[in-house]
C-alpha cells in the first residue's frame, strides 16, 4: 500500500506533471479556506468557490487571517458554483472538494465536477471519514482513476499529519504523485490508509475521545479530563478537544464509525445519550458558547451532563490525584519512562480508570493494523502528527510491553497478538523507531 | 587510543525546534536529557561507553537562570556521574567550539568516545528581553545597550556594506529567505515547517513583515528557538569497533575531515574598517572556510556537495555565498538568480532550512549544522536529501562575524 519514496524519486514524480491551478469547493468552510491557504504556498492560482461569491470572499478573508499574509490574495480568485464552477474546474489541475460531510451534498457537486473537468485533472476530497469508493461510485472511469481522499487535519496550515486514501480504481501513479506533491511542496507527513470509516486517525483518535465523553456522563468532565490529561501523552485534554472540534463534528464521526463498523470495542464509539439531548438544546462546543467546558469571563465552568447546568470549576471537589503530580514532575525533567512507571503502578480506582482508557486506546490501535493501515506505523504517525497525541507504539515503549499487557488485562480487554508476543519474547525491543520524531513532545508536564 | 587519530561522527539526535519547552512546562534539564538519550538510542551506544562530554551553550544564565551546564550532563544518566565534562561559550558559535574541543581531545588521544551537546532554551523571555540578551554577543556597551533588536541592525549594516562596495538588491535577500523556508517544510524538526512564506511575502513591506534592522525585515531573520542537539564523536579505534557492532564498514562512517576557526575583533565597525581594502567583506570568515577546505584536502567549493551555513539573517547567507567561493566576491546574487542554492542546484545551501527555516537555538546551531551534514553524507536526510552527497561543509558564526568555525564532514 505505501512505498516510502526517496527525495530523488519524489522529485522525479513531481516533475512528471504540473499543479498550476487548484479549485477549492466549499472554500468558506474551515477545512476549505484552510486548505486553500495551504495550496497558495505552492500553487500560483487557487480558486475559492462557494455557494455565493460573497461566501467565497469570506473564505479568502479567513484564509488571509489564518496564515497572516496578504499575499494569499495575489494567488487567489473567487467565484460561485452557478457562474464560475464550470470554467474554473475545466481549467484546474486539481479539484479539491471540502463541502459538508454529507454524502448526498458531495455527490451533487461531483455531478457538476464530472461534467466540467478535463480528463486528466485530479479530484481530491478532504472527507474525514466517508467512503472514497462510495463517493465515486457510478462515475466515469476517468473520474474514478483520478479520484482520492486527501485528508488534512484542522487547521491545515498547522497540522502536518495528512491521510491519503485511494479508492479501488484510483491510478497508483496519481496516489504517488499527490503523495510526493504533498510532501515536497506542502510539507505534509503522509499516511496512507485503507478506505474504512474514519480512516486511521479519526477511527482511533475519536474512540478515545468518545470513551472519555461516555465516562464524563458518570464521573463528570472535570475529573475525566484530569485523569486522561496531558501526562498520559497529549497536548490537549480529550473533552476540551471535543469542544474545540465541535460536538456536531464529533457526532458525525463517531456515528459514521458506529454505524459502519462492528469491532471489539463497538460500544465505545456510541455517542452518549446526554450529548445527543444537549445538542438538541444547542450545545455544540466552543463555536456555540460552550460544551463540556464554558468560559465566563476569567472563570471556567464545567458541564453537569445529567442536568445541562454549569458549575464553576473551583466549586467542584476532586479526589486525591497526587500520582498525577508525581508523573508531571518526572515529565518536567524529561524522565518520561519513570513518569509512566509511576502511572502504571499508581494505586486506587482513579488511576485504574485512566489506565483503562489508555489501555483501550493502545489495544484498539494494535487491533486495527491490517484494517485501517498496513502496519502500526501509519496509526502511530497520524496519532502523533495529526492528533498531537502519543502514538500507541510510543506508549508501549514507555510502559514496556509487559506493562501494557498488564494494563490491558486489568481493563478486561483482549491483548493484541503483537503485544503479547513482545511481552513474551522482548522483541521488538522498541516499537517506535523514528529517530526524527521526538517522543518527548507528547508527554506534557501537566 | 593513538594520538593523531581521525575524528569520526557516529551520529546524533536533534530535538524538534518547533517545540516550546516552557509551554510543555519542562525544565532545561529535560531538553538536554531528551537530546542525549535520543542520541544514545539512535546510535545504539550504551551510556557506560561515553568517556567525556562537552556542552556548547551561549546564555543559560540569562535565559534559564542556570549555569554549570557541563555538570548538567551528568544528570542525564546515572552512568555519567564522575565523567569529565565542561561547557563552552562563543555566542552563536558555542556548539562548534564544543565540537572543536571534543575533536581536539580525540586527536590528542585522550578519549575514544565523546558526547557533544549544543543547547539553548530561549522562549523563556519576551522578544525584547531576548533581543537584549543576544546583544551580549556583540560589545554590549558600545553596540547593544539601549538599542532595540541590536543584531538585526548589525546584520542590516552587513547588507549596507555590500550595497556600498558591490550593490545589493533586496529581492535577492527575499529569495534566500524563500528558499530557506521552503527547505524547512521538508525537515521534520524545523521550527518554521508550518509557517506561511513565499517570495511575495518576503518582499511585503507591511505590518505583516516589518523592518526591524534597517533593510532587515522579519522575513530576513532567523528564529528564537528552544533546542538541543547531541552528537557522538569517536576515535578511529572506537569507530571501527562500533561500526562492526551496528553492521557497518568504517568507510561508511563520516569523519570531520577538516576544520577552520578564526576570531575577529568584536565590533562590527572595526571588522569593516579592517577589510576596507580586502575583496572579502569579512576576511576572517573567508579564512575559516578556506582553512577547513584545505585541511580536508578539498580544492575549492566544487569539491563540496552542500553547505549548512549560518544564515542568522539573509545578509549573512548572502555574505557566505561569495566567501565560500561559489561566486566572485560581490557577485553572490548570481548564485541566487541561477538557482544554484536550491536542494537540486549546483551548490545547495541549507537544505535543512538553516537558521531562518530550521531555527536558531543559539548554542545548538553549530551542532545542528554538523548533524545535518552527517545526515546528508549518510543519505539519511529524507525529503531534504541532496542526492549523492559525500562532502558537506558548515559555517557557524558567533557575533557579527566575530567567531567563525567551519567543518568539512565527509565519507
Amino acid at each position: 500500500m505505501s512505498t516510502p519514496m526517496t527525495a530523488a524519486e519524489m522529485r522525479k514524480i513531481l516533475a512528471s506533471r504540473k499543479i498550476q491551478r487548484v479549485v477549492v469547493l466549499g472554500a468558506n468552510g474551515t477545512m476549505g479556506f484552510g486548505s486553500a491557504a495551504l495550496f497558495t504556498t505552492a500553487v500560483p492560482e487557487v480558486t475559492f468557490l462557494a455557494r455565493t461569491k460573497e461566501k467565497a470572499e469570506e473564505g479568502l478573508a479567513a484564509a488571509i487571517k489564518q496564515v497572516r499574509s496578504p499575499t494569499v490574495a495575489s494567488r487567489a480568485t473567487t467565484g460561485d458554483y452557478d457562474n464560475d464552477l464550470v470554467a474554473a474546474v475545466a481549467g484546474a489541475d486539481l479539484v479539491f472538494e471540502a463541502l459538508t460531510e454529507d454524502m448526498a451534498i458531495k455527490k451533487e457537486i461531483f455531478d457538476k465536477i464530472e461534467a466540467a473537468r478535463g480528463d486528466d485533472s485530479i479530484v481530491a476530497t478532504v472527507t474525514s471519514g466517508l467512503s472514497i469508493n462510495s463517493l465515486c461510485e457510478g462515475r466515469s472511469e476517468s473520474f474514478r482513476k483520478n479520484f482520492l481522499g486527501l485528508h488534512f487535519f484542522n487547521p491545515p496550515n498547522v497540522i502536518v499529519g495528512t491521510e491519503l486514501i485511494a479508492g479501488n480504481d484510483t491510478d497508483p501513479a496519481i496516489v504517488d504523485f499527490i503523495d510526493a506533491f504533498s510532501q515536497l511542496r506542502l510539507g505534509r507527513e503522509m499516511v496512507r490508509t485503507f478506505d474504512t470509516p474514519g480512516f486511521a486517525g479519526n477511527r482511533v483518535g475519536f474512540k478515545l475521545m468518545n470513551e472519555c465523553a461516555q465516562l464524563a456522563g458518570e464521573r463528570g468532565p472535570l475529573l475525566v479530563d484530569k485523569l486522561v490529561g496531558p501526562y498520559t501523552g497529549r497536548a490537549m485534554t480529550p473533552l476540551a478537544t471535543v469542544d474545540l472540534v465541535g460536538w456536531d463534528i464529533h457526532r458525525a464521526i463517531v456515528d459514521n464509525v458506529y454505524a459502519n463498523t462492528n469491532d471489539e470495542a463497538h460500544e465505545t464509539n456510541k455517542l452518549p445519550d446526554f450529548m445527543a439531548k444537549l445538542m438538541d438544546k444547542g450545545v455544540l462546543g466552543n463555536k456555540a458558547g460552550g460544551g463540556f467546558f464554558k468560559r465566563d469571563g476569567k472563570k471556567r465552568l464545567v458541564l453537569d451532563p445529567s442536568t445541562g447546568d454549569y458549575t464553576p470549576e473551583e466549586e467542584i471537589k476532586l479526589p486525591d490525584l497526587a500520582y498525577i503530580d508525581e508523573v508531571s514532575a518526572l515529565h518536567r525533567d524529561g524522565r518520561y519512562k519513570e513518569g509512566m512507571a509511576v502511572f502504571l503502578n499508581a494505586e486506587g480506582e482513579y488511576a485504574k480508570i485512566a489506565r483503562g482508557v489508555i489501555a483501550g486506546y493502545i489495544a484498539y490501535a494494535f487491533e486495527r493494523v491490517g484494517e485501517v493501515t498496513e502496519t502500526i506505523d501509519g496509526i502511530d504517525r497520524i496519532m502523533g502528527l495529526g492528533f498531537n497525541a502519543a502514538p500507541p507504539s510510543v506508549l508501549v515503549d514507555a510502559f514496556g510491553a509487559q506493562g501494557v499487557v498488564d494494563m490491558i488485562g486489568e481493563a478486561g480487554l483482549a491483548v493484541p497478538s503483537a503485544l503479547a508476543e513482545a511481552a513474551k519474547t522482548g522483541k521488538p525491543p522498541r516499537f517506535f523507531t523514528h529517530s526524527r520524531i521526538n517522543i518527548g513532545r507528547f508527554f506534557v508536564a501537566g | 587510543m593513538a594520538a593523531g587519530s581521525e575524528v569520526y561522527i557516529l551520529g546524533g539526535y536533534q530535538t524538534d525546534f518547533a517545540r516550546n519547552w516552557t509551554k510543555e512546562n519542562k525544565h532545561f534539564s529535560a531538553l538536554m536529557r531528551e537530546s542525549v538519550h535520543g542520541a544514545l538510542e539512535t546510535c545504539e551506544i550504551a551510556p557506560e561507553e561515553v568517556e567525556s562530554a562537552h556542552v556548547g551553550n551561549f546564555a543559560a544564565e540569562l535565559y534559564c537562570m542556570q549555569g554549570h551546564l557541563g555538570a548538567f550532563f551528568t544528570e542525564t544518566d546515572p552512568a555519567f556521574s564522575g565523567l569529565p565534562t565542561g561547557r563552552h561559550e562563543a555566542a552563536c558559535a558555542s556548539g562548534s567550539i564544543a565540537l572543536l574541543a571534543a575533536s581536539a581531545e580525540i586527536e590528542a588521544g585522550r578519549y575514544d568516545l565523546q558526547a557533544v551537546v549544543g543547547i539553548e532554551q530561549m522562549k523563556t523571555v519576551s522578544s525584547d528581553v531576548g533581543g537584549s540578551y543576544l546583544g551580549t554577543a556583540a560589545w554590549y556597551e558600545h553596540e547593544a545597550e539601549g538599542i532595540a533588536a541590536p543584531f538585526p541592525k548589525l546584520f542590516g549594516k552587513l547588507g549596507d556594506e555590500y550595497d556600498k562596495r558591490y550593490g545589493l538588491n533586496d529581492e535577492h535577500l527575499a529569495e534566500i529567505s524563500k528558499i530557506n523556508y521552503a527547505n524547512a517544510k521538508l525537515n521534520p524538526n524545523a521550527q518554521t515547517r508550518t509557517w506561511y512564506m513565499n517570495k511575495e511575502h518576503a518582499l511585503t513591506h507591511t505590518d505583516d513583515n516589518p523592518a526591524i534592522g534597517g533593510r532587515v525585515r522579519i522575513s530576513d531573520c532567523s528564529q528564537v528557538t528552544d533546542g538541543a542537539v547531541t552528537l557522538f564523536l569517536a576515535s578511529r579505534e572506537y569507530a571501527e569497533k562500533w561500526a562492526r557492532g551496528v553492521g557497518k564498514k568504517l568507510s561508511e562512517i563520516p569523519r570531520i575531515k577538516g576544520w577552520g576557526h578564526n576570531t575577529a575583533r568584536l565590533k562590527f565597525a572595526d571588522k569593516v574598517a579592517e577589510s576596507a581594502n580586502d575583496q572579502f567583506v569579512l576576511p576572517h570568515v573567508r579564512s575559516t572556510i578556506a582553512s577547513a577546505m584545505k585541511r580536508a584536502g578539498i580544492d575549492g567549493v566544487d569539491g563540496i556537495d552542500g553547505i549548512e551555513t549560518h544564515d542568522c539573517f539573509t545578509t549573512s547567507e548572502y555574505m557566505a555565498i561569495d566567501h565560500f567561493g561559489i561566486t566572485a566576491p560581490g557577485e553572490s546574487w548570481k548564485a541566487v538568480e541561477e538557482g544554484w542554492l536550491e536542494i537540486d542546484g549546483k551548490h545547495p545551501i541549507n537544505p535543512s532550512g538553516g537558521l531562518i527555516g530550521a531555527g536558531h537555538p543559539v548554542g545548538a546551531t553549530g551542532c545542528r549544522q554538523v548533524l545535518d551534514s552527517y545526515l546528508q553524507v549518510t543519505n539519511q536526510a529524507g525529503a531534504y536529501q541532496v542526492e549523492g552527497a559525500k562532502n558537506f561543509q558548515t559555517l557557524n558564526i558567533g557575533g557579527s562575524g566575530t567567531t567563525s568555525v567551519s567543518f568539512v564532514v565527509g565519507i
